[in-house]
This record gives structure tokens, C-alpha cells and sequence, in this order.
């Protein structure tokens, strides 16, 4: 489900990344992707995973991909390893299990609270697209009702389906019928 | 019971015990519950089934995060086709009903002001459906197409998975009103685990099944 907390592993050491997902799927609530190559990393959408934990040598080698994202980025690293730039959480692979898991909650547990506080209700706006969507109107057609740009229309198709956990057209269509948007 | 990987010399017992849904597996196996202290070797050789793709499908179905593509795509394509028709046959017959006749009785014994229950019926027979269509070009056009090295594209389709999805955000998220606990849960665990062989299933027809056909006949 959408509101668990994914996060993308990119390591060399295949071990390391396969332990790491592992002890993540385990102790926390979230879904851990692991993905081999930087090319895979950088095709997926900018906002598919919440955290992404890394390597040095990715880390560095990858600087203009990961400064941008560096409050949702994790290295691990040994301490002799050069100073991360400041902002970015690095985890020391030997520490210990307990220090480990403590570091990573407090990296996790900020992201959960920053979602619990947002409300999940839909704006205004927001049911007007839903119910439009729900009469069979496409993309085009609401952008038109309501004139809005196209882009608009599928940022709230996306807000819509993220706050509502519902994907499909359909599913939309009867959310919307339960709830009496039409 | 922690869930590890099945091998040759895994006893069925403990692949049940660490999880009960695998019997839907087993069943479609022609196994059955009191499986004694049969291994999965000793079992595939007693059925004449191939034990190693036997132990593949069950760790596919176990581990959400285990999909050997390199191992599966090493079996002939009738095994797979003949599993996918298992497969199939079991949501007809089994799952399908299962879950319909849970939301019959659920709406049932629930609120009668509540629509909502009635509207996500609607809902599931909406997916049900779609799954029977999917099922009926499986047996009619794409598998005999397979197994006669014929053309016969089927396209990577995840609309049925993205519904099942839609249905239990319906029912853990947006539940309202008065209804029955207990059949609600009983209605949920149906969905639940038929969304994870779903799951499993597309990632077998998408991941394995469509190269395949696409291989025997270029």
C-alpha cells in the first residue's frame, strides 16, 4: 500500500544490500527495492522512493543525482571514509545491530510523523476531479470543465489515488458512489 | 514459524505450518492436507511432478521477493501452462465463490442501511469479471497458442492486481457504518490471498510466460 514507507538500496556488495533489506523489511514498516545498477536508480519516477540507502562509491560517483535528494538519503559508510556533506545521514556498517536499527528508525520515524500529520481528506478541488472522473470524464475533458491545465488535472489524479490508496478508474468510481459524489 | 526457503529435502509439514495459505498450492498439486513427513522430493517423485519447479513455485509464492526468472525460464512451457491452468481452476472453483459467498453472508447479517457493503460487492463482481474474461482467453486462445508454438501475444496486463488492490483500501481504509466483524475479517482474508496469488500468477504469465511465447515462435 502507498502509505508504507519504500525505500531503494543501491550497493555493490550485493550481500550488504540483500542483509541491509532484509533487516529493514523486518523491523519497519516499509517496502525495500533493491536495485543493481545507477541506470535503474535513475529510470524510476523522482518521487518513488521515500529513502535511498547507497554506498560511498555510488554516493560519490553519482553527486548531481543524490545532492538534490540528500535529506532522503542514506550512505553507508565506514567513519574513515571522506566527510559526507552535511544534510546527508550516514550509517556506519559497524556499528552494532541495536545502533544500527536505532539510527535507521530515527531516519524513518521522521518521514512516518510528517505523513501521520497530513490529513488524508481530499481539497475541494480534488472531489471535483474525483467526481468528474467518477461521471467517465478523461483527462482532457476535466482539464476543460474545470479549466485547468491537463498537468493540474493529473497532479490531482495523483494526490487523489495517493491520499485514497485506490488506483483504478473503477475503484475511483465506486469510492466515489460510497461516498456520495455521485 | 519463520518461513525459509523450500528445498528438495523440506518437509511439507513445516512449508504448511509456516504458512497456511501454501495448501492452496499444494491443492493445485492434487496434494492435500496430512502430508505426513513427506519431503518435497519424496512427494514430487510419488506425482510425477518435476520437484524442482515444484520447489520454485512454492518458494515464488512464499517469498513476495523471490522470482528466480533465470530458474523458471529453464522449465519446458507446458509445465508452466499446465500450472497457470491449475491456477486458474482453483480461482474459478475455490477462491472466486469463496469470497462472494463471504460477502453474502457479510451484507447479510449486516446493517441494511449500509450500501456501502453493496457497492463493493458491485465492486468485486466487477474484478471477478475481468479475472473470468482473463481466465477464459487463457484456456481458449493463449495457452493453446503456446502449446502450438502459434502466434499469440497476450499483452502485460496488471489491471486485476491494481482492483483487488483498490478493494482492500476499500475495506481496511474506507469501511464505514454498521457491519459484521467476524465476516468482514472472513471477506478481507479471502481478498488477501487471492491478492497474493494474483500477484505471484502475474508475475509468472508477464515475467516468464509472455518471453517464452515470444521465443517459441521467432
Amino acid at each position: 500500500m502507498s502509505s508504507r514507507t519504500h525505500i531503494a538500496i543501491l550497493m555493490h556488495d550485493t550481500l550488504a544490500a540483500q542483509g541491509l533489506k532484509s533487516i529493514v523489511e523486518n523491523q519497519f514498516a516499509a517496502t525495500v527495492h533493491v536495485v543493481e545498477t545507477e541506470e535503474q536508480l535513475m529510470a524510476q519516477p523522482a518521487d518513488w522512493a521515500d529513502f535511498i540507502v547507497t554506498d560511498a562509491a555510488h554516493f560519490v560517483s553519482q553527486l548531481p543525482y543524490f545532492l538534490p535528494r540528500q535529506a532522503r538519503t542514506i550512505v553507508v559508510a565506514a567513519h574513515q571514509a571522506a566527510p559526507a556533506p552535511a544534510g546527508v545521514t550516514v550509517i556506519n556498517p559497524h556499528d552494532d545491530l541495536d545502533s544500527l536499527l536505532t539510527q535507521l528508525g530515527r531516519c524513518l520515524r521522521t518521514d512516518a510523523a510528517a505523513q501521520a500529520t497530513a490529513t488524508p481528506a481530499l481539497s475541494q478541488r480534488e472531489t471535483e476531479v474525483l467526481r468528474l472522473i467518477a461521471s467517465g470524464k478523461i483527462n482532457k475533458e476535466i482539464a476543460g470543465e474545470l479549466h485547468i491545465s491537463l498537468n493540474t488535472v493529473l497532479t490531482h489524479r495523483k494526490n487523489i489515488t495517493s491520499k485514497l490508496d485506490i488506483k483504478s478508474v473503477s475503484g475511483l468510481t465506486f469510492y466515489a458512489m460510497m461516498n456520495g459524489l455521485v | 514459524m519463520r518461513k525459509r526457503l523450500v528445498m528438495h529435502d523440506t518437509k511439507l509439514s513445516d512449508i504448511v505450518l509456516a504458512d497456511p495459505t501454501t495448501v492452496t498450492v499444494l491443492n493445485r498439486f492434487g496434494i492435500t492436507l496430512g502430508v505426513g513427513d513427506m519431503t518435497v522430493k519424496r512427494m514430487a517423485d510419488d506425482r510425477g511432478l518435476d520437484a524442482e519447479f515444484f520447489a520454485t513455485i512454492l518458494n515464488t509464492y512464499i517469498h513476495e521477493d523471490y522470482f528466480p526468472e533465470r530458474i523458471l525460464a529453464t522449465f519446458d512451457a507446458a509445465t508452466i501452462v499446465n500450472y497457470l491452468s491449475q491456477t486458474n481452476g482453483y480461482y474459478e472453483q475455490f477462491q472466486l465463490p469463496n469470497i462472494e459467498r463471504h460477502f453474502q453472508l457479510l451484507i447479510g447479517k449486516s446493517d441494511p442501511q449500509n450500501s456501502n457493503l453493496g457497492l463493493m460487492l458491485k465492486f468485486f463482481h466487477e474484478v471477478k469479471q475481468e479475472l473470468l474474461a482473463r481466465i477464459d482467453d487463457d484456456r481458449h486462445r493463449w495457452f493453446p497458442a503456446i502449446l502450438a508454438r502459434e502466434q499469440g501475444t497476450q499483452p502485460a496486463d496488471d489491471s486485476i492486481e491494481d482492483k483487488i488492490n483498490d478493494l482492500l483500501s476499500m475495506f481496511v481504509i474506507h469501511l464505514k457504518g454498521d457491519y459484521d466483524h467476524n465476516l468482514a475479517l472472513a471477506v478481507l482474508m479471502a481478498v488477501v490471498s487471492l491478492k497474493k496469488d494474483i500477484t505471484q500468477n502475474n508475475r509468472i504469465r508477464n515475467r516468464i510466460l509472455r518471453l517464452l511465447s515470444q521465443t517459441l515462435h521467432s
